[in-house]
Formats: structure tokens, C-alpha cells, sequence
């Protein structure tokens, strides 16, 4: 009989052993995935978010439009003509489906002027309608294709004209880059001033901290009308002067995120670290800590535009915005309110840009955000 | 706050002394009347005993007349007369959109991920996105000019119904953006508390959901709310300066684009003012309402 208890061990002779892996090279198996930084992971959760990747579209588009748009026809936003005063849009293409045909209506006509040749010429009259009395005159109103009307057949002003016949086309454009430029400029400003203020005063804490905050209360304690009229009061109406009047109160909210996010980070090991090793002030917030809010600033960054675009059309309608004959999407929307019930199409056109522009840019900050920080996601 | 309206004070003094060209500068005036005007508002002294005038006159309600817009008359009076028409306007639409931000927040949030929340949350970006003149400058055409639903235009002189008909756009108007602002953070913030612990400890002692939400819940959502109304209500204010203005209605927002395209400065400094007092007074509210909301934030540091 045999025992087989544990300890037991059998008798194998030597040379029934071999060795498996000797002639196998032993390695770590390589990773199939890639690595993925801060950066890729942000941009795989914010391609995952629809709503942002069409507003990043949109962005782009109106952008394009915003640089190249004022060349696609031969008009000039600031070439008056006379003769070609408010005419209704006319693209072509879409003028054969009834929109944008370069019709209009003309209210209250007297009827024996519509019906002269020399006042409307053959073929304008489209429709006539809403025939009445009035004193013993009788009136109409009348649709009319008002390019032949006034002899521009061949001519194309695709969101058509306004009062001093400028191509509105070419102004929207023009407009827009002007919005654009002044909302970056201003923003980026904002940004920056944010950032060394938040982080001297977040880093250097205590007194310092103290007295910097209190100052960021004070100004924020004047309300942003108030500040940003004062300012172009003063300082005239200008590109420069408006986007100094959006940088004025606007740099307090990036300087207290930075100031928590070197709250937060500045006790950290690897800061302390870094401290021992002999690194500078300077070095420590620049290249140590500050990374760590890129994620942060960029979305603020984003959050801000559409309230920098809100507040220069604000101006434009306050009468404070650009000198004539540069455009801005406010002045155009300011103007076009004006003739609103006689030529809506003068209100729409950048009615329709700056809220498609706003709600782009808000829906792609909103990604951003979701997109950096996911613990965010949500929650507003 | 008393020294921010001091500094206030101050730089609005500077901005119209250190204007280039002269107040009066009426091409119909001669160089004499021109003078004679100035010599009598002290324009014509060192800036330094300009400034205690102006300090002395702001002290005892003297603000100097209006120049273009009602010449002679005393500024405040012309502040005053406009003074109730925007503060109903704004104090209107605060009260119409917080309900309403508060409804659609709960919906939102009580029925997170589903239908209703997708359509809530995207409205809420069309109405933070789009501007309040926008959003007037379309009703005014669509609804009022269009339908004909409402009058085009403000009626001063109407009176009862047809008054507040045509003050229904403008309200509208300056409602959407505060309407959305509430609902998103009232949205964000019940959220937070309705995935919290004391949530599961009600749902256990056996209150249905709904009454969990809206005893516990509801409650604590509501209390950060007097955060943004601050914010909102000086851009309401903000708002309604051009909403005025597209409606034609006689308030303060309208008077201030009118002095500032007409150069009337002392207008402007008057205007700028009550701006400035109103949205002081305002976080001294919000201030002072914190310790009454939420007892954890009484001032007094007795702990």
C-alpha cells in the first residue's frame, strides 16, 4: 500500500525535468489600446456628444462665412447705391421655389399708378389685391417683383439692401467677423487677466489674497451696464474702447476659478515637491500648477463668447457701438429693427445669425464642459 | 455699498467733465449763451470745484436740468416721471418667470432622461442663448404686426386692459431668458438632491416619490435660487433698456439711450445712477435674504 499524505513526495528522477521557457523570450504584452491623455479623453466624450460636434460645425461655417463670406459677390459692405435702396432678397436657385424671389408688397398704392407703365413697368405686377375707397381715391395694395421694378433684373443682392443700397450680404458677413473678432479679442483679454490675477492671488494666499479679492468685490459691485456705457462715454466709440469695456468686469469670474483651482492644487505633494527641488514661484504657477485648469479656462473661455457677442450688439442698440460704415451684427440688427414693419428682411437675416451663432457657441461650451470635467455632466 | 456709489459718483462726474466739447453745443447758440449757460452750471471753474458742486448738488438732490431731451427740467424729475413704468416692466417679469422656471425645472428634473427633460433642456438653450431684443424683434412682427394678437407698439395712454396688453410682448420678451436661467438651475440643483442620501432615507420611511421630492428635496433646491436672481434681475434690467426702447415704452432704459445718443449728459449720469442703485439695493437684498432663507448663513459668528 501506498501513503499519499502531503508531504509525501514522489520520486521523479532528474531527468524527466526540462525547461520551457528557455529559448522563449519573456516580455510584457504590449497594450493593444492606445494611450489616451487628458486631452483625447476629453475629445472621445466630446465627440460623443452630438449637440456640441453640429455646434462645432456651425461655429466653423460662420467663421468660414465671417472671413471669406464678403467676397463671394462683387459688392463691397461699404459701396452705397442710390437707386438700389432696400430691395427685398433675391437668390438664385431659391427664387424659383417662391422664396427669396425679390418680391414684396407695396401698401396703399393708388390704383392708376399701379396700373401705369411708366411707374410699373410691364411684368412687375404680380398680384394686386385689397382693392378699396379711400376719399374718393381708389387704393390697392400690390405685389410686385420689385428687380424689375426698379430695372435690376441681372442684379442679385441675396439678403438684399438697405437704406443707403448697401449689400446686406456683404454686411452680415462683415458683420460677423467684426462680432467675432471683438468677442475673441476681448475674451482672450479676459483670460489672461484672469489667470495671472486668480493666480497671485491664489497662490500667494493670505493678505495678498485677501486685499485682491476684496478689489475683484468692489468692481464687480458696479453693474455692467453702468461700467461698459461710462467707458465708450468716455472713451468714444471705437473697436478698442468696446472690447476695453468688455474686459473691464469681465476678467472677475476667470480670476476666481483660477484663484479655487491654485487654492486646491497649491498644498499638493508634487507642488511641494517641485518647492524642494529648488523650482522658482514663477515656475511652480506656470508650469506646475496652471496645467491642471486648462481644462477649466477653455470652457469659461467658450461660456464667455456669446456673452461678449450679447453684449456688443447690446451696445450697437444703445447707440454705442461702431462708428458707420463698419458693421457689427448689433448695428445691423439695431438698424433693421427700425424698418422692421416696412423691410423685415433687414431684422432677420442677423436676427437669425446671432442666435444661431449664441446657441452654437453656448451648446459647444456645454460639451466642453461635460466633456473636461464629467462629474459636471448634468448638472449645470 | 455707500462707497460704491461714492466711487460711482465720481467716475460718472469725470466721464462728463472730461468729455471733449461742450455740453451746450446747440448749433443755434452763440458763443455768449453758450458761455452764459456754462458760467451758470459752474462749467467754467477748475474741475476740482466742479466736483464739490456736483457733490454738494447730488447731496441735496440737485442734479443739474436735462440739456436736449425736456430742456430746463430738473433731471430727477425727468427720471422720476419714467421711473414706475420700468420698474413695474422688470418687477413683472421677475415674478412671471420664477413660477414658470420653477415649474419647468421640477418637470425637468423629476423625469430626468426622458422626454419632457429633452425638450425642457432644449428650450432652455434657445432661451439663454437668444437675446431678449431678439426674441422682441420677432414677436413684434410675428404676433404684433402679423397676427395682430397685440398692439405693436407701447400705449401710454391707455388705460385697464389694453394697458397691460400692450406691455404683454415686452414682458414676454424680457421673460424668456430669466424663465431659462431658473429652470436650468433649478434643474441642476434638484437633481443633485434628489440622487442624495436623505432622498433614499424618505423614500424608506414610505413617502411616495413625489412627496419625497417636493418635502425634502424641493426645499433645498430652492434655497440657492436666491443666487441668481442678483444676476438676473440686472440683466432683465439690462434687457429692458433695449426692449424699451423697440416698444417704445417711456421708461428709464429709453431715456438712457436717448441722453446718450443726444449727448444730454447730465441725463446720463443721472440714469447711470439709478442703474447703479438698483442693483446695489438689490444684492443688499439677496444679502440680507441669505440669513432668512437659510438660517446656516446668519452673520452674527456665534458658533
Amino acid at each position: 500500500m501506498t501513503m499519499d499524505t502531503p508531504n509525501h513526495i514522489p520520486d521523479i528522477p532528474q531527468e524527466k525535468f526540462k525547461f520551457v521557457q528557455l529559448d522563449q523570450e519573456i516580455v510584457d504584452s504590449a497594450f493593444e489600446t492606445e494611450p489616451i491623455g487628458y486631452f483625447k479623453d476629453a475629445l472621445i466624450r466630446l465627440r460623443k456628444n452630438k449637440a456640441s460636434v453640429v455646434a462645432f460645425y456651425i461655429i466653423l461655417v460662420i467663421s468660414s462665412l465671417a472671413i471669406f463670406g464678403q467676397d463671394f459677390n462683387p459688392y463691397t459692405f461699404r459701396q452705397q447705391n442710390p437707386e438700389r435702396t432696400n430691395m427685398p432678397p433675391r437668390v438664385p436657385g431659391l427664387e424659383k421655389l417662391g422664396i427669396m424671389d425679390g418680391t414684396t408688397i407695396l401698401r396703399n398704392r393708388r390704383l392708376d399708378s399701379v396700373k401705369d407703365p411708366n411707374q410699373f413697368p410691364e411684368g412687375s405686377v404680380i398680384r394686386v389685391f385689397n382693392q378699396r375707397t379711400v376719399r374718393g381715391v381708389e387704393m390697392v395694395d400690390v405685389k410686385v417683383d420689385y428687380y424689375k421694378l426698379v430695372g435690376a433684373e441681372d442684379e442679385y443682392y441675396w439678403l438684399g439692401t438697405d437704406y443707403l443700397g448697401r449689400d446686406l450680404w456683404t454686411r452680415l458677413c462683415r458683420g460677423t467677423r467684426v462680432s467675432l473678432i471683438i468677442a475673441l479679442v476681448s475674451v482672450v483679454t479676459n483670460i489672461f487677466i484672469g489667470i495671472v490675477y486668480g493666480a497671485i492671488a491664489g497662490y500667494y494666499g493670505g493678505k495678498t489674497d485677501m486685499y485682491m479679492m476684496r478689489v475683484c468685490e468692489i468692481i464687480n459691485a458696479f453693474p455692467q451696464i453702468v461700467v461698459v456705457t461710462m467707458f465708450i462715454l468716455f472713451f468714444g466709440t471705437g473697436m478698442f474702447s468696446i472690447i476695453m469695456a468688455l474686459v473691464i468686469r469681465g476678467w472677475i469670474p476667470t480670476a476666481r476659478l483660477i484663484r479655487a483651482q491654485f487654492l486646491r492644487f497649491k498644498n499638493r505633494e508634487y507642488v511641494l515637491a517641485a518647492r524642494t527641488l529648488g523650482v522658482g514661484d514663477l515656475a511652480i504657477i506656470f508650469r506646475h500648477i496652471l496645467p491642471n485648469s486648462i481644462g477649466p479656462i477653455i470652457t469659461r473661455a467658450m461660456i464667455t463668447i456669446p456673452g461678449a457677442i450679447f453684449s456688443e450688439s447690446f451696445l450697437a442698440f444703445v447707440g454705442l457701438g461702431l462708428k458707420a460704415p463698419e458693421p457689427s451684427i448689433g448695428i445691423l440688427l439695431s438698424q433693421g429693427q427700425k424698418v422692421l414693419l416696412q423691410h423685415p428682411y433687414q431684422a432677420f437675416a442677423p436676427s437669425l445669425m446671432i442666435s444661431v451663432l449664441m446657441i452654437a457657441f453656448n451648446l459647444f461650451a456645454n460639451g466642453l464642459r461635460d466633456a473636461f470635467d464629467p462629474t459636471l455632466r448634468g448638472q449645470e | 455699498m455707500c462707497i460704491t456709489l461714492f466711487i460711482i459718483l465720481t467716475i460718472a462726474f469725470m466721464v462728463v467733465r472730461l468729455m471733449p466739447g461742450s455740453v451746450y453745443d446747440n448749433p443755434e447758440y452763440s458763443i455768449e449763451i453758450i458761455q452764459a449757460l456754462e458760467a451758470k452750471a459752474q462749467l467754467d471753474k477748475p474741475w476740482i470745484i466742479q466736483y464739490f458742486h456736483f457733490l454738494k448738488g447730488a447731496l441735496r438732490g440737485d442734479w443739474g436740468v436735462s440739456v436736449k431731451i425736456a430742456p430746463c427740467v430738473p433731471v430727477f424729475d425727468v427720471i422720476k416721471q419714467r421711473i414706475p413704468i420700468t420698474i413695474l416692466l422688470n418687477i413683472i417679469s421677475l415674478v412671471i418667470s420664477l413660477p414658470i422656471g420653477i415649474l419647468a425645472g421640477t418637470v425637468a428634473a423629476m423625469n430626468r432622461s426622458r422626454m419632457p427633460d429633452h425638450i425642457i433642456s432644449f428650450l432652455v438653450v434657445i432661451f439663454i442663448s437668444v437675446p431678449s431684443f431678439v426674441f422682441a424683434t420677432l414677436m413684434q412682427y410675428f404676433l404684433a404686426f402679423k397676427a395682430g394678437w397685440f398692439p405693436i407698439v407701447y400705449s401710454a395712454t391707455a388705460a385697464g386692459t389694453a394697458k397691460y396688453r400692450s406691455m404683454m410682448l415686452p414682458m414676454l420678451a424680457l421673460s424668456f431668458g430669466p424663465i431659462a436661467t431658473v429652470t436650468r438651475y433649478l434643474r441642476g440643483e434638484l437633481i443633485e438632491n434628489l440622487s442624495s442620501e436623505y432622498m433614499l432615507l424618505a423614500r424608506t420611511k414610505g413617502l411616495t416619490k413625489y412627496q419625497a421630492a417636493f418635502r425634502h428635496a424641493f426645499r433645498n433646491s430652492c434655497v440657492p435660487l436666491a443666487n441668481i436672481i442678483i444676476p438676473m434681475f440686472t440683466g432683465i434690467l439690462g434687457g429692458s433698456l433695449v426692449v424699451e426702447r423697440i416698444f417704445a415704452i417711456p421708461g428709464v432704459g429709453g431715456l438712457m439711450v436717448e441722453s446718450v445718443s443726444t449727448s444730454d449728459h447730465f441725463l446720463t449720469v443721472a440714469v447711470l445712477l439709478f442703474y447703479s442703485v438698483i442693483s446695489l439695493f438689490t444684492i443688499l437684498l439677496v444679502d440680507i435674504s441669505y440669513g432668512i432663507i437659510d438660517p446656516r448663513i446668519r452673520l452674527g459668528g456665534n458658533e
